[in-house]
């Protein structure tokens, strides 16, 4: 399968990105041929979106060669390679939704099409064509998530594309709606349009794909027509790594339940219930968007919901905003530290000592020596490498402003600590460091509950695991007793296991 | 952060390590930081010199009397903005809330004595921060923008209301019979070698610079301006500091309308013309950012300082009033598009 | 261009928004006022007096759909007319009025260049601005308005044209070309795209930057323009209004339903939301209301609107 022949649409060759502290992608090599639908597959963090961006020039790579419909792609922009016929419908669609569907399809070529009237000619043109009746003026915004993504197929066949690459197309379509996307793809396919199909639906991929590559950490494991494999193949393909004393023992000191969520619901979340023990280290699987950020957003009192129940101890406890949810000992290290966590312009103490004025304050005046002492505490204790407390955060290399939210929330000791991506962008000294320390909460007592898109890392550190998909929970597994492909099942939402 | 930011994955992988660099920096730079950290202060010294050059009548015992008195209604107003645009927000309300508490305050020495009017009338500025307080949390409102609009609009009702409550109409304190001598002694008696007035402004000063730096409250405004979701996950109240700040920033101002019609010994319901963009402009020239979070009431000092001495100079040398009005509107262009600059 | 479908879109349009029952509500209330309402001459003079703003909203459109906002419409207002009427002194009237109007446009220019390529928040960029203007039409005129020399200046703003006065014909023609320039034109399609989603804009090739710089220029340009027809009216260049213009025509722009967020809203809805201004002022007048009160009723329905709209925006963001 090399060479450059004129049946190769997409050659990729070597190509390599790295970003500070993480090798996003390895020598990753593969050829599309013309006319096939190529299913791509791996977990989160893969490397399957960093190689898309590569693809439409929103990052440069660091080496290798790209070669689209015979010519060697440089330097580009999206604009540009939707223009050279290689169209990405994103996973967020990149629809503009006060505009009606006809706008969107030629968005920024309106003169081109002369006007609304050829707009809309050319989009009731093309949006026939793949049998969809939705009305050109109809508002993106009143749409479903299915007719969406036909106008963005339209906005890709607009633009006579050769290569068109689905991300997770079908993560919001109903049974029905699934079909006719099948019906779609094998017409584009009949046009003479390859697709490249990144999915975690592996059901799909195997019906809808010709051949099908494997990624992990940043490589491509394996490339085959899809006969040649079998679904088990793919998931241990997926998940399948040698551990190399990557995280320390597990701590094993799980106690009396601590924490009842019982019957939480938001737009995403259907009637979501767990349990949480003293000592355990919890993990959260599942895809993006599944809804895992969601259930600890509403725990924590970030985010609004309806009617569920929080007991902590065999209390019942109200929390509405994260202050209730600090009184009632939670902690929550978020998502994105820079936009959610830190406040950047400030200093390492004033990040560290945000949470806990109570402890540093005399009836509402600070005491500066004591918030000095806080600061230089949890620095010395987790190893926090800064020239002084008195130093802009932002100056931290992103290990080091991590700890400083873990310090902040350690300060508090508090009972059960959120963890939501707590070693993105984190070089691996520094993930050690932090897995040492939620071993060192538990051993004390505390509970974790830890979201991470590392696969590995939840397996490894956790003591229980539940599997999120959709929106609800699918699985609750041991991961001393179960095998990282049965979890992965689960999160992908092909069986309820209950170990 | 839009879909299209997500998917071109704005939000995305490693932040750059940026290697902490023990080694101060070169002596060129920190001359220009220097330089821009107190450049308010140069000017100040640079603007005094060369007016003092060349007008003399400038050094003239009078007219820093005059400066003296002029400053106290500008620095009290200017002080409580500071911690709304600590705090991330804006208040246009300043104007109006002037206007509203002088006519309602000089009018109630009459009928009610001077030390419940004064009392009132400080207590109109609360009601007036605490209704701005209100109208922002109940809508929603979390930017900036929204911020200044809706205190735009409560600037023309304030200013509406005190028209109507005045009739129009100029109350002087000549025409009461009763005791003023309270308000007198605001506005023009003297305690020691200071006036009154700048006594009152030292006491503030003092108060709210203990406030911003020493109380967990004011650290809560700093977090609040500084990052509104990260404060409000470390458990800070946003909502909190948001009645905080509008209420302290309606009541400096009834404190700085009070010093006002102290000095003229007369209230038109006019009389606030003008104040929110000076005190806008002192607090931005100060250096204290529109962004939010970083600041100081210190600064707000010097802004007015600046403001101030800039129109006094401008009156010796004889430019205009509207001249004055068109460089001030100048200067806070310029001052709002260097700080955005900086603080990219 | 299809006139029957393009006359039932605009309906379509007219009947969706809260204006068109803020109106019906106020003309169906002015109907037992006993008053002078409903005379042809009162309705005339209504559109009449609203002409002026009303330009100015068309202009102020195009910068909030895009995202933005001009506050300084205001300042750029008095000080084109100011400047029309002191160039009539030295000029044939053309030459001054096409200064006074480009000299808008050149405000619009500083506006767009500060708020689109310097990135500040054009909020409080274009206070800045509309207060120097003020500033500097205040010192033209040294706050005593000038009267205009030019009798045929005069006529412009006064004149009528077989029964319909000059200023609603001139306002018709603004309505007209700008709701072409935002319906039918790339660059009217493309404000809406970047003020529905600035980077989806962006990444489809549309230049986001010299885009929505040009709406600060047109919005400037209309500015000036209004301002040249307020000084043929009053037949004097007078600094008054530059404070307060500003903000009674962004809302009124808001109560037609183009949200300070962008990407929704028209010239159909900007021209009714200030209509729903005007038909208060002249519904307040022909009550007698005196004029305190109508200024205590006016800021508070701006701030009810922006209010409204704030929510509205809360609300969709929490949806649980």
């Amino acid at each position: 399968m090399d060479g450059v022949g004129s049946d190769v649409i997409l050659s990729i060759k070597d190509v390599s990105k790295s970003f500070p502290g993480v090798r996003a992608l390895d020598n990753v090599s593969v050829d599309v041929h013309r006319g096939t639908v190529h299913g791509l597959v791996g977990e989160n963090g893969a490397g399957k979106s960093t190689l898309m961006k590569i693809l439409s020039g929103v990052y440069e790579r660091d080496a290798g060669t790209v070669i689209f419909d015979g010519q060697r792609v440089e330097r580009t922009t999206p604009h540009q390679s939707m223009q050279s016929g290689l169209a990405i419908i994103y996973q967020e669609l990149n629809l503009v939704n006060k505009m009606s569907v006809g706008e969107n399809i030629f968005l920024g070529r309106f003169r081109e099409m002369k006007g609304m009237r050829g707009t809309h000619a050319k989009a009731r043109e093309i949006l026939d064509s793949i049998g969809c009746n939705i009305p050109t003026t109809r508002l993106v915004a009143d749409l479903s998530v299915s007719e969406k993504q036909m106008v963005e197929i339209a906005k890709a066949l607009s633009f006579k594309s050769k290569l068109i690459i689905m991300d997770e197309p079908s993560s919001s379509l109903t049974g029905e709606e699934l079909v006719e996307l099948a019906k779609i793809i094998q017409q584009l396919k009949s046009q003479g349009i390859s697709i490249i199909y990144i999915s975690h639906k592996l059901a799909e991929v195997f019906e809808f794909c010709d051949v099908i590559s494997v990624m992990r950490d940043g490589r491509i494991v394996d490339t085959r027509p899809t006969a040649d494999f079998t679904r088990n193949d793919l998931i241990s393909m997926m998940v399948g790594r040698t551990i190399e004393n990557e995280y320390p023992p597990r701590p094993q000191c799980v106690g009396a339940p601590l924490l009842e969520v019982k019957h939480l619901n938001t737009r995403k979340l259907q009637d979501i219930s767990f349990t949480l023990h003293y000592g355990e280290i919890l993990g959260l699987v599942g895809l993006v968007g599944a809804g895992r950020t969601e259930i600890v957003r509403a725990l924590f009192g970030a985010d609004k919901v309806r009617g569920h129940e929080v007991w902590i101890d065999g209390r019942k406890v109200k929390i509405r905003k994260p202050m209730d949810a600090k009184e009632a000992g939670l902690g929550f290290i978020p998502e994105d530290r820079k936009l959610q966590g830190l406040v950047l312009p400030f200093s390492v103490e004033s990040n560290i000592t945000m949470a806990a004025f109570r402890k540093f304050s005399w009836f509402g005046l600070i005491r500066k020596s004591l918030e000095k002492g806080i600061a230089a505490r949890q620095v010395a204790a987790l190893n926090v490498k800064t020239p002084s407390t008195r130093v802009p955060v932002r100056n931290l290399s992103g290990g080091n402003q991590q700890k400083c939210i873990v310090g902040r929330w350690l300060e508090l000791s508090p009972r059960i600590l959120i963890m939501d991506e707590p070693t993105r962008g984190i070089d691996v000294g520094a993930k050690y460091e932090i897995y040492m320390l939620m071993k060192e909460i538990a051993e004390r007592g505390g509970a974790i509950i830890l979201i991470s898109s590392e696969l590995p890392e939840v397996l490894s550190m956790s003591n229980r695991v539940l599997t999120i998909f959709e929106g609800r929970i699918t699985g609750e597994l041991i991961p001393e007793r179960s095998s990282a492909d049965e979890i992965m099942s689960s999160a992908l939402g092909m069986a309820r296991v209950t170990a | 952060m839009t879909n299209a930011e997500m998917n071109m994955g704005l939000g995305a992988p490693a932040p750059k390590v940026i290697a902490i660099s023990p080694d101060a920096p070169r002596r060129g730079k920190l001359v220009v930081a220097f330089l821009k950290e107190y450049l308010v202060l140069i000017m100040i010294a640079l603007l005094v010199g060369i007016t003092a050059a060349v007008e003399p009548k400038f050094l003239n015992p009078a007219n820093l009397i005059n400066i003296e008195r002029q400053l106290g209604p500008l620095m009290m107003v200017s002080l409580g903005m500071t911690f709304v645009i600590i705090g991330g927000f804006i208040d246009l309300s300043v104007a109006g809330t002037i206007n509203l508490v002088a006519v309602v305050t000089i009018s109630l020495i009459q009928p009610l004595g001077q030390g419940t009017a004064l009392l009132l009338g400080l207590g109109l500025g609360i009601v007036c921060g605490a209704l701005n307080a209100v109208l922002i949390l109940s809508s929603g409102a979390v930017t900036q923008a929204e911020a200044l609009f809706l205190t735009f609009g409560m600037s023309t009702v304030y200013s509406a209301l005190a028209l109507l409550y005045s009739h129009g109409s100029t109350m002087h304190f000549w025409d009461m019979t009763a005791s003023k001598a309270l308000f007198e002694t605001i506005g023009s008696g003297k305690l020691g070698p200071f006036s009154v007035s700048f006594v009152i402004f030292l006491v503030c000063l003092a108060l709210l610079w203990f406030f911003q730096e020493k109380t967990v409250e004011g650290r809560f405004i700093r977090l609040t301006g500084g990052n509104k979701t990260a404060a409000r996950l470390a458990g800070v109240s946003i909502a909190r500091s948001i009645v905080t700040i509008y209420v302290l920033c309606g009541f400096m101002t009834a404190v700085g309308a009070i010093v006002l019609f102290s000095r003229i010994t007369t209230a038109a319901p006019t009389i606030g013309l003008g104040f929110e963009t000076n005190a806008i402009l002192s607090v931005v020239v100060g250096g204290t950012t529109l962004l939010g979070g970083k600041g100081s009431v210190l600064r707000t000092v010097m802004g007015v300082l600046l403001v101030t001495l800039m129109s006094n100079c401008l009156d010796l040398i004889n430019v205009s009033t509207y001249l004055q009005v068109a460089v001030k509107g100048a200067i806070l262009v310029l001052a709002i598009w260097l700080d955005n600059r900086k603080q990219a | 261009m299809n006139l029957k479908a393009s006359g039932a879109s605009l309906l379509k349009v007219a009947t969706r928004q809260k204006a068109f029952i803020a109106i019906v509500i106020m003309l169906v209330g002015m109907l037992f006022s006993h008053s002078g309402f409903y005379t042809a001459y009162n309705l005339l003079d209504m559109l009449n007096s609203t002409s002026i703003l009303l330009i100015l909203a068309f202009g102020v459109t195009l910068t909030i759909v895009s995202g933005g906002c001009d506050l300084s419409i205001g300042g750029t207002l008095v000080v084109s007319g100011i400047v029309a009427v002191k160039l009539l002194n030295v000029m044939p009237m053309w030459p001054a009025i096409i200064i006074a109007v480009a000299i808008g446009a050149v405000v619009g220019f500083v506006n767009g260049f500060l708020a689109v390529h310097q990135k500040t928040e054009p909020f409080i960029i274009t206070l800045g601005t509309g207060l120097l203007l003020v500033g500097i039409a205040q010192q033209l005129t040294d706050a005593h308005p000038i009267p205009a020399t030019n009798p045929d200046f005069m006529m412009i703003g006064n004149g009528d044209f077989h029964g319909v006065p000059n200023l609603v014909i001139i306002m018709a023609v603004c309505f007209v070309a700008s709701y072409v320039l935002m319906r039918f034109t790339a660059f009217g399609r493309n404000l809406y795209a970047i003020g529905g989603d600035y980077e989806v804009a962006r990444y489809s090739g549309i230049n986001v930057i010299r885009t929505k710089w040009l709406a600060f220029v047109i919005s400037g340009a209309a500015a000036g323009l209004a301002g040249v027809l307020l000084s043929s009216k009053l037949n004097t260049g007078s600094a008054v209004y530059g404070e307060t213009t500003a903000l009674v025509v962004n809302c009124g722009v808001v109560v037609g339903g183009t949200s300070f967020a962008g990407g929704i809203g028209g010239i159909p809805q900007s021209a009714l939301g200030l209509l729903v201004f005007g038909l208060l002022d002249n519904s307040m007048n022909m009550l007698g209301i005196t004029s305190y009160y109508q200024v205590l009723l006016k800021g508070g329905a701006i701030v009810a609107i922006i209010w409204l709209d704030c929510f509205n925006q809360k609300r969709k963001r929490e949806a649980v």
